[in-house]
């Protein structure tokens, strides 16, 4: 009698207990959402003299940690230098370009939590997040495409449409979807980072590792026994992303893109990175 | 609670998956465990020192790394996939230090219970099997059921491998819905749906154990 | 044929020289009690006997196998030799009953009748019929000695080593215990090897009694002439410290 009901009463203690476990997450997720809205990102901005930028560390010619500074190298985090310096100018406030490592899948969680003001992030521009977070107008042109091993006999994703196949992907990039569209039967392996993704491919974890073609490229000069194959099968251009209703902020950004297409920054960035990759017309990318 | 609702087959997935990685490494762990314990404390200064290598090894190296090194090398070898690869490293991984943990359960229990099963013509085998390690085990009990929470909660790996656990395809959801916090909410839901009943358990044995002694 | 044979013993714990030119001869079917001062090598001696002790030096018989030989296999000579301990050494996850069957039941896979009637019978001489069923943690001292005495029968041994029996028991423990041994030692065949302080019943049991200090065999006469007429000076103030009248 005695023990029935103490083990009863160690029940519903533990019931309890993960109850008020999980109502506390849920409440504090709810209070973090709350704390996350009507900040403005352009008044911060201007409050603290600097905008906190996001930028990759493991994407090759767009963001790509060097190991000896600790400093992401790249054309976004240029992009983001440049735009940082015509932001001050047109606003007249003196700022400062500081750089935060972010990964495919924590980016826009660091953006709702504000520990980056904005990110440039070889992000692709895409209706559904286009409802969470508020996009620029494009800086960069690009397509999904895949990489290959040279000998593989694959031509292109629809190639790969057979449950024999696995196509690696990084988790928190448009590509696992857009890669079901063309290849439904193929398997998907989503890893964490590019990085993984590429050891993983010569692993022989998979046989083709599908991203933007302007990444691909960096990858395939590193590894020659890779090549890209078969051109972009998307249409898929990179956006400057800050949090949602940054309408100021978005705008300013918008202004100070245009200031340096046209006056040769731009373009200037695209042909200190791209210029070099082989098989690549920088030209293209240019802005005309 | 739509999240949940919406993507009930992809977390019932990684839920699966979890489990079965847990259990499978579980077994393996607990057999490799012990076996690299009784090395430990075989009087031959080989097996002694292939035992503590083995758990220096494994018990020092970040499980990530193990992964990885299955994952990325061992695969070029042997072909296996993330989920094999995942699950290999957590079994080497947690059997070191099961392999602890037994061995200092195997040193509690009185010499003279190997001295009198030796005396009454019992093999070593035969007494590590009939005599040492069921009172080891029993001692060892509580600081075993921490190692299997362990490895539930070290079993989240696999998603650095593509191995389909729950870790992974709450990374998926959080991915395509953007709602990060609610989605490792219910993965966590999930991981207790599977630990609070294992250290429950854990704690019974014990109990029921105690009053058997 | 002598059932136990040292010649020319030596055995070390690293530097410390624990049995010193051991040479004794215990004949099939005699009971020999072991006594001497703590620390004198008694246990040491009898512990070798099973190899739970290693020999460094000379050759130690049991039952013909010579224990200092690689190539003997020390599990055939624990068949034949069993072992009481002073602090009993029961299986703690076993009960008495298991206690008695385990052994002949992996060693000499005795068939499972077969052995649960002879465990019982075993339980039975030793008094302890009625605690068969119960753990050794809910055993007296006297009792869980008794059932380690029933433990090392079972496997049929031809010798029963016995290591201070009754120096871990209470007073009125011992009496029942050495009513066992007693028993036991006036079964002809059985060779018995004691190592006690229990000198009324050396008086009584033992064919031969030896006298071990320092790691040395002093003495090694009759019961009687032991008791009435020790020749070593130790062994007579060993006698006249201990109460044996």
């Amino acid at each position: 009698m005695e023990k029935a009901k103490k083990r009863q009463f160690g029940i519903i203690a533990t019931i309890v207990l993960a109850a008020v476990i999980v109502l506390g997450l849920l409440w504090a997720t709810a209070a973090a959402k709350q704390n996350e809205e009507h900040q403005d990102t352009l008044q911060r901005v201007e409050k603290l003299g600097r905008i906190v930028w996001g930028v990759k560390s493991d994407t090759k010619l767009f963001g790509l940690m060097n190991t000896k500074t600790g400093i992401s190298e790249g054309f976004d985090v240029d992009i983001a230098k440049a735009l940082t310096v015509q932001i001050s100018k047109q606003t007249g406030v003196p700022l400062s370009a500081e750089f935060v490592p972010v990964s495919s899948s924590s980016k826009i969680q660091l953006l709702k939590n504000t520990n980056i003001d904005g990110t440039v992030s070889t992000m692709t521009i895409t209706p559904e997040r286009e409802k969470i977070i508020d996009y620029t107008n494009q800086y960069f042109d690009a397509g999904q495409s895949i990489l290959v091993k040279k000998d593989s006999g694959i031509k292109s994703i629809k190639d790969m449409n057979a449950s024999k196949y696995t196509v690696i992907v990084v988790v928190g990039t448009t590509a696992a979807e857009e890669t079901k569209k063309f290849a439904p039967k193929a398997k998907i392996l989503a890893v964490q980072d590019y990085a993984t993704g590429m050891q993983a491919l010569k692993a022989g974890q998979g046989q083709a590792m599908s991203t933007d073609n302007a990444i691909l490229y960096g990858f395939a000069t590193e590894n020659p026994d890779y090549q890209i194959v078969g051109g972009t099968f998307t249409h898929g251009p990179y956006g400057i992303a800050f949090d949602n209703n940054q309408r100021p902020m978005v705008k300013e950004t918008n202004k100070a893109l245009a200031t340096i297409k046209k006056n040769g920054v731009y373009n200037k960035l695209i042909k200190k990175w791209f210029s070099d990759v082989p098989g690549l017309d920088w030209h293209e990318l240019e802005a005309k | 609670m739509s999240l949940l609702q919406n993507n009930f087959p992809t977390f019932l997935q990684g839920f699966g998956y979890t489990l079965l990685s847990s259990i499978i490494a579980l077994i393996i762990s607990m057999i490799l465990g012990t076996f690299f314990a009784i090395l430990q404390i075989l009087p031959q200064k080989w097996a002694q020192k292939i035992g503590n290598v083995y758990v220096q090894v494994f018990r020092n190296i970040p499980l990530l790394i193990i992964t990885f090194f299955f994952f990325l090398v061992v695969a070029k070898v042997i072909p296996m996939n993330g989920f094999a690869a995942g699950t290999i490293a957590l079994s080497l991984y947690t059997s070191a230090f099961i392999a602890e943990t037994v061995r200092a359960g195997i040193l509690s229990v009185d010499n003279g219970q190997m001295e009198g099963a030796r005396a009454n013509g019992l093999s070593f085998g035969q007494s590590m099997r009939y005599i040492i390690l069921p009172q080891a085990f029993k001692i060892a009990l509580p600081s075993l059921g921490n190692q299997f929470i362990n490895l539930v909660k070290n079993s989240s790996i696999l998603a650095f491998v593509g191995g389909l656990d729950l870790m992974y395809q709450g990374n998926m959801v959080a991915a395509t819905t953007f709602d990060t916090f609610t989605t490792y909410i219910v993965v966590a839901i999930f991981y207790l749906v599977i630990t609070l009943p294992l250290s429950y358990y854990m704690q019974n044995l014990e109990r029921r154990l105690k009053h058997a002694a | 044929m002598s059932m136990i044979e040292f010649n020319n013993v030596e055995k070390y714990y690293g530097k410390f020289h624990a049995l010193k030119n051991i040479n004794l001869k215990i004949d099939k079917g005699e009971t020999v009690v072991l006594i001497g001062p703590s620390g004198s090598g008694k246990s040491t001696l009898i512990r070798t006997i099973n190899g739970l002790e290693e020999i460094q030096e000379g050759n130690l018989l049991v039952n013909g196998f010579d224990l200092h030989d690689p190539k003997t296999d020390i599990n055939r000579i624990r068949k034949n030799v069993g072992m009481v301990f002073q602090h009993f050494n029961l299986y703690n996850n076993k009960s008495t009953l298991e206690n008695v069957m385990l052994a002949p039941r992996l060693v000499l896979k005795r068939s499972e009748e077969e052995n649960k009637a002879t465990a019982m019978a075993l339980l039975d001489k030793v008094g302890l019929a009625d605690k068969a069923a119960n753990m050794p943690s809910e055993l007296s001292g006297g009792q869980k000695q008794r059932a380690a005495i029933a433990r090392s029968l079972a496997m049929k041994p031809k010798a029963l080593l016995f290591d201070e029996p009754t120096s871990a028991l209470d007073p009125e423990m011992v009496g029942d215990v050495l009513d066992v041994m007693r028993d036991i030692a006036k079964d002809s065949s059985m060779t018995m090897l004691v190592v006690t302080h229990e000198m009324s019943f050396a008086k009584a049991v033992a064919d031969r009694v030896i006298f071990m200090a320092d790691g040395e065999i002093l003495e090694d006469s009759t019961t009687e002439e032991f008791f009435n007429n020790p020749k070593e000076p130790r062994a007579q103030q060993f006698l006249s410290q201990v109460d044996h009248k």
